[in-house]
């Protein structure tokens, strides 16, 4: 028997993770001891405050790995490099705006339901909405999962990494039915989103295992390592490789393990749908290019046609179902699905571009995200009364909104030009970045399929503004119509930080691809 | 290389007052028209500096590259932002801010009762700025922002007038016109990338040469479809006649001079990736001489004066296209045509504006007529760009237009003969339409209702009273500069080839080519043809009385009214590849947008449905989806192992 | 007995879980095969450990255990909310979300 040794713990490193995971305990304590009055106000500052704290925490990190180079945390199971860091800078800062978005309400109402517990349509949630009640457990749900995305793409093993899975996934299953509206639709994406994913992480647990058969390790290194000697057991690690990454694929939505993300992305409470949809899709990608690029470059050969073809499918039924969608919500999923092909171009790079590329396509497409879902979430039905009912998720009712409300519509227009990747916007840049990375890496039949597929893609954003800036607006028979409200502001900040950061990335990206070009190099 | 090194200037001043003026809003509504004026002469003082400057060198040194800073850094990558000086894009920059500058003075008068003038002079400016770029950038990703830029000021001006919800709907067409057009950048932008690894000219025309066929000439046509779409060529013409609804000043500089001829500059520039791809340089210049003949065919028709000089336009511009797609030897000659045209186009624009000026916005040429005697400085200034249009000599065109049909007769088997015909018959009905235009404005009896004399005609006097009156000076001045320059610019800058040995160090040294038929003859037959397209329209419309409510007439000259059916034939062609495109996406269609995919092309209903049904809600069959495929993939991954 | 029948053991209890979720429409019992599937791969977990002849495996098994016991806890919170909702924990019932 050998004696456990414990590990040295660097504490400096991993204060970004202890501060919002200890602020998220915190918060639990709060909602059990703060009246309920000021419950709202102390949790949205807590989490302002803690995400801000956190980011400056990485940036300081981001200091030190500059001058000392990478290391690993508590005895290898966590990693602080390059990549690692810049992705929890960009999950902090898009959980930042995402936050905001959370905790703005219009009305006195924000997007959750009174109290999830209760029978939709009853008297007691009927009762309950009366009372003013607010679900303030979103924002621990929320730091919860921001924690777990944060040790993603930093875990040093496999097992922090499925813990993290866990813990980034399981508050937003609860989240994803919490919408205070549409209660059946909240509920149902729900079910679906926790069956599929305890469904997938099965999957990850397997392919962890059998990597573990193969290697007696679940260090990612000590894997990497044992790939060159693969005696007789080579498909052990390929099974087990496949399967890890079929888990990792989940997350981030590629095809053919996608079908959750437009029933989930349509059904959660917008404000969640932004959050998850930017956040998850990072932390997911961070954690994909750690395996990719440590475990499997031995692999190429093995992998690229199950790369390529995941990579083709994703972009082309992404495209392709997005443009027959007719929900704005189902739309921007599928969108979201065909980027997620893109990102993988950059993955499949196997290249040192590859990694600084993917780090910027992931900030520019959670910032456009977070900002498109916020907006979704402002676009609402009014009544023949003029009550605001929930929100006009429906295409046609987004029709002529560029007249009524120019500056959301401009920001919208401008986050649909950013996805379609026109110059000028982030989203270009990203594409430029990553489609070069994988010319570089001599995928380019890939990149002619992707510059199809965002050709094509590119058809149905610019639909959507036009749409919006030159169709007549619908008026339909019982008096119903489209209408925007202001909330409290907090929404307009993280739209407008949204879109200041899309312009500012796609006129002068310079800085921030420096900033991932370096980061890519200190990659352990 | 001081004056070259602040060619960023051209673009930021006019830039930097459209800024001023749309942020400082109405405070500024009593001089910031002027301030508009000032910018865009301001860049053609610098346009003139840098003129002088590149005079001053030789040939060779004469295509300088200015770096801006570095835009995209993505490892060896780079795509810097940077602008390109040389004879090309001085002669452009010297067209755009010189009548430019005039339309600007013209505008001052033309939109005093406007009340958002200054808003109108915002937008002209930002033109100006985003026209700058397109022809100063010195890679394809610069000069397509410009080229975003001035499809969105002109969209923004043609719909200026946005409360007329027919306007809107003109605003609309060109917008998405353009949309397909710039989707044809795009991928051409992205083949070259994916080809050369890079955008910037110097790069790609370097490496353009020992290129493979086939990639240049998907290059090449995809240039063609996004000149097409920008230049009002067959088939994307369509929106150019709508466009018509924007303020004449808008019509002039954006619709007549510069912004319709981006697409032969751009072919022009690209010239090295044409010349590696002859079919798509063919395709070019068939497309070419369609739309000449096209839209001469549809100027004949039109009682619309600015449609009709609209219509002229299209097919001007199609001999520009022409000439570009016959190579070094017509690139020269489109650039010629293309700066002569601008002149007296531009001019013409400015007198059909003054025209409606004096009648009351009056459109109808039908309602015209005798005019010559109550706006004698627009009758001068219209009939001398009249002349230089028609290629009469001495004037502008008979320089640069003929050039261009000996250019077309240059060659060895069927071409010549085809496309030199082509362009002589255009000569031919272009001389018919534009004296038509001419004579029903000018010449004959009026046709509208001066308030005393006893008409005969009820359908004259059932019009308002109209008051023709001359045009404050602040508008004839810039006519009169113009109708100078139909006059002469194209005789000075012939003498002894100063403008194809300017443009040699871009276009390349062409030795003599001999057309197939003599020169002698050529010029006789193009006179001759122009001769008696005047006659027949003497004889029609000035020598005999116009009827103020058309005929129904022939079978052709109703398809030409309604521009030859462009509209529907545009449904045919593009519906057929994907009717998406035009009815969900152009029109904004209800029935796609509600469900019912009545609109889509056949092939994506059928990938979309197929695929559609997989999602159908149930979660077992998603956690199926799933299972099969990574059962799939362990396989794949596997089989590759056996 | 050899250690590999361990792994064969653990192989069809995962694919027996991965079916029950595929054809069951409780969602109670579909939830038990995705348990079911964990407790295969900490099957596989302690018999590597076993054969590569340390703890490392064994010390795993107790975290996913942790995991599965809190996905328990979230999932039935989700069922039974559905549950009261619609009356019935059938996962064929949940299905207007679809294109």
């Amino acid at each position: 028997m050998t004696a456990f040794v414990p590990p040295e713990i660097d504490w400096a490193a991993l204060t970004p993770i202890l501060i919002v995971l200890g602020t998220a305990v915190l918060m639990v304590l709060i909602e059990a001891f703060v009246p309920t009055r000021v419950r709202r106000a102390v949790q949205t500052v807590l989490a302002v405050v803690a995400l801000g704290g956190a980011l400056v925490a990485v940036a300081w990190r981001w200091g030190v790995v500059q001058s000392q180079g990478g290391s690993e945390l508590v005895g290898g199971a966590l990693l602080e490099d390059g990549p690692a860091l810049f992705t929890q800078g960009v999950l902090l800062l898009l959980s930042f705006a995402g936050v905001l978005i959370i905790a703005d309400r219009y009305q006195g109402e924000d997007a959750f339901a009174p109290t999830g517990a209760a029978i939709p349509g009853s008297t007691y949630e009927e009762e309950a909405r009366r009372a003013g009640l607010v679900q303030t457990e979103v924002f621990p749900l929320t730091m919860f999962a921001v924690g777990g995305m944060l040790v993603f793409p930093a875990a040093g093993d496999l097992l922090t990494m499925f813990i993290a899975l866990e813990v980034l996934s399981l508050p937003l299953y609860l989240l994803s039915g919490l919408s205070r509206r549409r209660r059946l639709l909240s509920q149902e994406a729900s079910l679906k989103y926790f069956l599929l994913g305890a469904f997938s992480s099965a999957f990850f647990l397997m392919g962890m295992a059998l990597l573990y058969g193969y290697s007696g390790s679940i260090r990612l290194s000590e894997i990497a390592k044992a790939v060159p000697a693969m005696a007789g057991m080579d498909s052990l690690l390929l099974a087990g490789v496949v399967l890890v990454i079929v888990g990792l694929l989940f997350k981030v939505g590629a095809v053919p393990f996608h079908a959750w993300v437009p029933d989930v992305y349509q059904g959660a409470p917008t404000p969640i749908t932004g959050f998850m949809a930017a956040c998850t899709k990072v932390a997911a990608f961070g954690a994909l290019l750690r395996f990719v690029y440590v475990v499997t470059p031995g692999l190429t050969w093995d992998l690229s046609a199950f790369l390529w073809g995941i990579a083709i499918l994703t972009m082309v039924v992404g495209t392709v179902l997005a443009i027959v969608q007719t929900d704005m919500k189902r739309t921007l999923a599928y969108s979201s699905i065909a980027h997620a092909g893109f990102v993988l171009l950059g993955i499949i790079a196997l290249d040192v571009r590859g990694i600084s590329s993917v780090l910027f396509y992931l900030l520019a497409y959670g910032l456009a995200t977070i900002g498109a879902f916020g907006l979704v979430a402002l676009v609402r039905e009014r009544d023949a009364e003029g009550n605001i009912t929930g929100e006009a998720s429906h295409l046609s009712q987004w029709a002529g909104l560029g007249r009524r409300s120019p500056v959301l519509s401009v920001c919208f227009a401008l986050f649909l030009l950013s996805f379609a990747g026109i110059p000028l916007t982030a989203g270009f840049i990203g594409k430029f970045a990553v489609f070069s990375a994988a010319i570089a890496g001599g995928a380019w039949p890939l990149v002619v399929i992707a510059v199809l597929a965002s050709a094509a893609a590119a058809f149905f954003y610019v639909r959507i503004i036009v749409l919006m800036f030159f169709t007549e607006p619908a008026t339909t028979a019982d008096g119903r119509e489209t209408t925007v409200v202001a909330g409290e502001g907090l929404t307009t900040v993280a739209v407008l930080l949204c879109a200041v950061g899309t312009v500012l990335l796609g006129v002068l990206p310079s800085p921030i691809l420096d900033l991932a070009a370096s980061a890519a190099k200190f990659m352990l | 290389m001081d004056t070259l090194n602040l060619s960023w200037l051209l673009i930021a001043i006019p830039l930097a007052s459209a800024g001023v003026l749309l942020v400082l809003g109405r405070r500024v509504d009593r001089w910031g028209h002027w301030l508009g004026v000032l910018a865009s002469a301001a860049s053609a003082a610098g346009a003139i500096a840098m003129l002088v400057e590149l005079l001053g060198r030789g040939a060779a040194d004469r295509s300088v590259g200015v770096h801006l800073f570095r835009w995209i850094p993505a490892g060896d990558l780079n795509v810097d932002a940077g602008l390109l000086v040389d004879p090309l894009s001085l002669t452009f920059v010297l067209l755009i801010t010189f009548v430019g500058t005039l339309i600007h003075i013209y505008a001052v008068a033309y939109m005093e009762h406007d009340t958002d003038r200054r808003r109108f002079f915002a937008y002209l400016n930002l033109f100006v700025a985003a026209m700058l770029v397109l022809v100063l950038a010195d890679s394809y990703a610069l000069l397509f922002l410009g080229w975003e830029g001035v499809g969105l000021a002109s969209y923004l001006l043609i719909g200026f007038w946005n409360y007329r919800s027919d306007y809107a709907v003109a605003a609309k067409k060109a917008f998405v016109m353009n949309r397909v057009g710039d989707m044809g950048m795009l991928v051409a932008m992205m083949a070259l990338f994916a080809t050369f690894g890079s955008v910037n000219y110097e790069t790609v025309f370097a490496a353009a040469e020992g290129t493979n066929q086939g990639v240049l000439t998907l290059v090449g046509l995809m240039l063609l479809v996004g000149a097409c779409g920008k230049s009002a060529q067959f088939p994307l013409q369509a929106w150019l006649g709508d466009a018509m609804a924007g303020p004449t000043p808008v019509s002039a500089l954006i619709h007549a001079a510069t912004m319709v001829t981006a697409g032969v500059y751009l072919i022009v520039r690209s010239g090295p990736i044409f010349e590696g791809a002859p079919t798509a340089q063919l395709v070019v210049v068939i497309i070419g001489a369609i739309t000449l003949l096209f839209g001469a065919i549809i100027g004949c028709a039109k009682d619309d004066l600015k449609k009709a000089l609209a219509a002229s336009t299209m097919s001007q511009i199609g001999y520009m296209i022409l000439a570009a797609g016959l190579g070094p030897i017509g690139y020269a000659f489109a650039i010629f045509h293309l700066v002569t045209h601008g002149f007296f186009k531009a001019g013409m624009f400015l007198g059909a504006g003054s025209v409606m000026h004096g009648m009351g916005e009056e459109v109808d040429m039908r309602r015209f007529g005798g005019l010559r005697r109550y706006m004698k400085v627009t009758y001068a200034t219209f009939a001398f760009g009249w002349l230089a249009i028609l290629g009469v000599p001495p004037f502008s065109g008979f320089w640069s237009k003929d050039k261009i049909i000996e250019a077309a007769f240059v060659g060895e088997g069927w071409r010549p003969l085809v496309f030199g015909s082509v362009a002589l018959l255009g000569a031919g009905i272009t001389a018919f339409y534009m004296s038509r235009l001419f004579f029903m404005t000018f010449h004959g009896e009026k046709r509208w209702n001066d308030g005393h004399s006893s008409t005969p005609d009820t359908a004259i006097a059932r019009t308002p009273v109209q008051h023709p009156h001359e045009s404050p000076r602040l508008m004839t001045v810039p006519m009169i500069v113009l109708a100078v320059g139909s006059v002469a610019l194209g005789g000075l800058l012939s003498i002894g080839g100063v403008f194809t040995s300017w443009l040699e160090p871009v276009t390349g040294v062409v030795g003599d080519h001999e057309p197939v038929l003599p020169v002698w003859l050529l010029m006789t037959l193009t006179l001759a043809v122009v001769v008696v397209g005047l006659v027949l329209a003497w004889r029609q419309y000035a020598a005999s009385s116009v009827p103020v409510i058309a005929l129904a007439g022939s079978v052709l000259t109703r398809a030409a009214r309604k521009d030859l059916y462009q509209d529907e034939v545009n449904d045919g062609l593009l519906v057929q590849p994907g009717q998406y495109l035009t009815r969900s996406l152009v029109y904004g269609d209800r029935q796609v947008i509600d469900g019912a995919v009545g609109g889509l092309g056949r092939v994506m209903v059928r990938l979309g449905d197929v695929t559609r049904r997989l999602q159908t809600g149930y979660v077992r069959s998603y956690a199926a989806t799933m299972t099969i495929g990574l059962v799939a993939l362990v396989a794949v991954v596997l089989a590759t192992r056996i | 007995m050899s250690l590999v029948n361990y792994l064969v053991l653990s192989g069809i209890l995962f694919s027996i879980g991965a079916v029950t979720v595929l054809v069951r429409r409780n969602a109670i019992v579909a939830f038990m095969g995705v348990e079911l599937m964990l407790n295969a791969a900490n099957l596989t977990f302690v018999t590597f450990a076993r054969m590569h002849g340390e703890l490392q495996g064994q010390v795993i098994a107790f975290f996913v255990m942790v995991v599965a016991a809190t996905e328990v806890v979230i999932g039935l919170a989700i069922i039974v909310s559905i549950f009261r909702t619609r009356g019935s924990a059938s996962i064929d019932d949940v299905n207007l979300l679809k294109s």
